[in-house]
């Protein structure tokens, strides 16, 4: 068998490996999933019926900003713990010893981050549109998926990245959720009449979860249609950004 | 020069009963050296074991032969390979057992030997793989439940997954009991029946003694020492040690001590040192014939252990005004 095919192969192995281990402990895939969807009815209920400057409904803004948070929340959050546990305990050490490439076991963990977050991202819009009766426009559809392919790479690449500076297990979870949640505060995830200083917006500007939002938000909101060119490209920044951190920190650490 | 250098670094091919071979291999960390030109042999079927105090470069030597380092000079040859330039090939044919590395949290332990198999060419089959680790019971349990034996057992039968020529152990039994030391060196002797190569460290000598067939002492970035366990004890040239009963007509000083040798008597033994084992038996059983004392009871010989020797041997270098 040709190399690439083999690693290929291999890393939908491990994909379909990871998908297994993901779903046999249900309370963390249940919360996982849970989490956003959660968040979602409960901002929801309390302002989705205010309206917004522009006079757009606020659930409008609010489902493509959950939507958002529930894949960064998949892609970051959970992939950049579960790589700091999996060198922590020393399982990356001992697939190191095998002829494994390194690449196609990446590959496996990344494309299976990919499927959860799809599947939080699919659970959470049509809660949106059961719920509140919020779908995306048909012709925004296509702006969606790029969207939310784009920012799953690119969260998963920082995510990775992350990682390799975490020193234990036990602190992963901290320190991935004492990165990002404050930038989603800033970035109005949960708030999206949020004031803050001109400093502040123009840094949640310039990093990657307000761009996130705002592409699905595009997605969602007719009013606000523009091809939103900008928010893609920090979202691309990033994601080369990311990609080439944890390239170098793996090049540099590999287990 | 050039009969020089084929001396140094033959053709592999020339030489299809030896796995390891090492010569002049040199290792610094930046102007640190670890390594100051070692050579070794391991041979194909043997169990080799590398000793030496901490900080002797063991570590660097086994990671530079598992091609996880890159050497600053010399030649190395694994299994026909160089682990530098063919490492991926050289890991589809050798089985390592680090210390401490972890599983997958949420697997299960046939599963993850199932998932091992895949990396590999010509992997052993599962059922084979449970049945040689003694987890055919467990195939279904998450690794999460193992004990700590069964967690070592699924070490190895990951490490044997790719049913490799070579296995590394490195200090496989470091906080075992002494029941599943045991058994764990009958694992290592089931592997050796089956003709694997096995290169070993370890801190415990008596465990070198009981499992390798040959061994190196590594000190200061030099080997100082390879040979069979027997080979390095006697080029230690310490005494053996003979002793026996001691005889009452002895004790009550009814006969006369045997000539030129000097008896140690503690207590209801008599012991004495000797690098002529078989004159001092000799002289030995002379004495106890002439003075009709019969066979000597309990008489025993302990030849230098291995540890002896290699506590000489590092000794010896400590001393070395040349360091």
């Amino acid at each position: 068998m040709s190399s690439p095919v083999r690693a290929a192969r291999l890393a939908v192995r491990q994909t379909l490996m990871e998908q297994r281990n993901f779903w046999r402990s249900p309370e963390y895939a249940l919360f996982t999933f849970a989490l956003p969807l959660f968040l979602l009815l409960l901002l929801g209920a309390a302002n989705g019926g205010s309206y917004l400057p522009g006079h757009i409904r606020q659930i409008k803004v609010l489902v493509p900003s959950i939507l958002a948070f529930g894949v960064i929340a998949a892609a970051y959050a959970n992939l950049g713990a579960k790589m700091a546990v999996l060198r922590h305990d020393g399982v990356l050490k001992r697939i190191r010893t095998t002829p494994l490439p390194s690449g196609a076991y990446l590959t496996g963990l990344v494309v299976s981050t990919v499927v959860t977050s799809l599947a939080i991202a699919g659970c959470t819009a049509l809660a949106g549109w059961l719920a509140f009766g919020t779908a995306p426009r048909l012709d925004g559809v296509f702006l969606l998926g790029c969207g939310l392919a784009l920012g799953i790479i690119c969260f998963a690449a920082l995510g990775l990245a992350v990682s390799s500076v975490i020193k234990s297990a036990e602190s992963a979870s901290p320190i991935t959720n004492a990165i990002y949640l404050p930038i989603v505060m800033i970035s109005g995830i949960f708030d999206p009449t949020i004031g803050l200083p001109h400093w502040m917006s123009a840094t949640a500007g310039a990093l990657p979860i307000k761009a996130l939002a705002g592409v699905l938000e595009d997605a969602y909101t007719p009013a606000r249609y523009a091809f939103p060119a900008a928010d893609l490209g920090v979202l691309l920044a990033w994601a080369v950004v990311g990609g080439a951190l944890a390239v170098w920190r793996f090049r540099r650490q590999p287990a | 020069m050039t009969s020089q250098l084929a001396a140094a670094a033959p053709e592999s091919d020339t030489a299809p009963d030896l796995a390891v071979r090492v010569y002049g291999l040199r290792m610094s960390y930046g102007k640190r050296e670890v390594l100051r030109g070692i050579d070794f042999e391991v041979r194909r079927g043997e169990v080799f074991c590398l000793l030496g105090p901490n900080g002797a470069g063991k570590t660097t030597t086994v990671e530079i032969l598992e091609g996880f380092r890159a050497r600053t000079g010399g030649t190395v040859t694994v299994l026909g390979l160089d682990p530098a330039a063919q490492p991926t090939e050289l890991r589809e044919r050798i089985g390592i057992v680090l210390q401490e590395c972890g599983f997958p949290r949420q697997a299960r332990v046939g599963e993850l030997i199932d998932m091992w198999l895949e990396y590999y060419p010509h992997p052993r089959p599962l059922g084979d793989l449970l049945e040689v680790t003694g987890l055919t019971a467990d195939r279904n349990t998450s690794v999460r439940k193992l004990s700590g034996g069964q967690r070592r057992r699924l070490d190895f039968a990951l490490a044997l997954a790719g049913d490799p020529d070579l296995v590394f152990l490195d200090e496989p039994t470091t906080g075992f009991d002494p029941e599943a030391r045991r058994r764990l060196w009958t694992a290592v002797e089931n592997l050796r029946s089956l003709g694997k190569t096995i290169m070993l460290t370890t801190h415990y000598l008596d465990e070198a003694e009981y499992l390798a067939d040959r061994v190196a002492i590594l000190l200061d970035g030099r080997i100082k020492i390879v040979g069979s366990t027997r080979e390095v004890a006697k080029l230690a040239e310490l005494p053996a040690q003979v002793s026996f009963s001691l005889p009452k007509a002895l004790r009550d000083g009814e006969i006369p001590p045997p000539d030129g040798i000097e008896l140690i008597m503690r207590g209801a033994t008599a012991t004495c040192r000797t690098r002529n084992t078989a004159a001092t038996l000799r002289a030995l059983l002379d004495w106890a014939a002439r003075y009709h004392v019969g066979d000597l009871d309990d008489l025993a010989v302990v030849t230098p252990s291995l540890e002896d020797a290699y506590l000489h041997h590092v000794e010896c270098t400590d001393g070395d005004p040349a360091r």
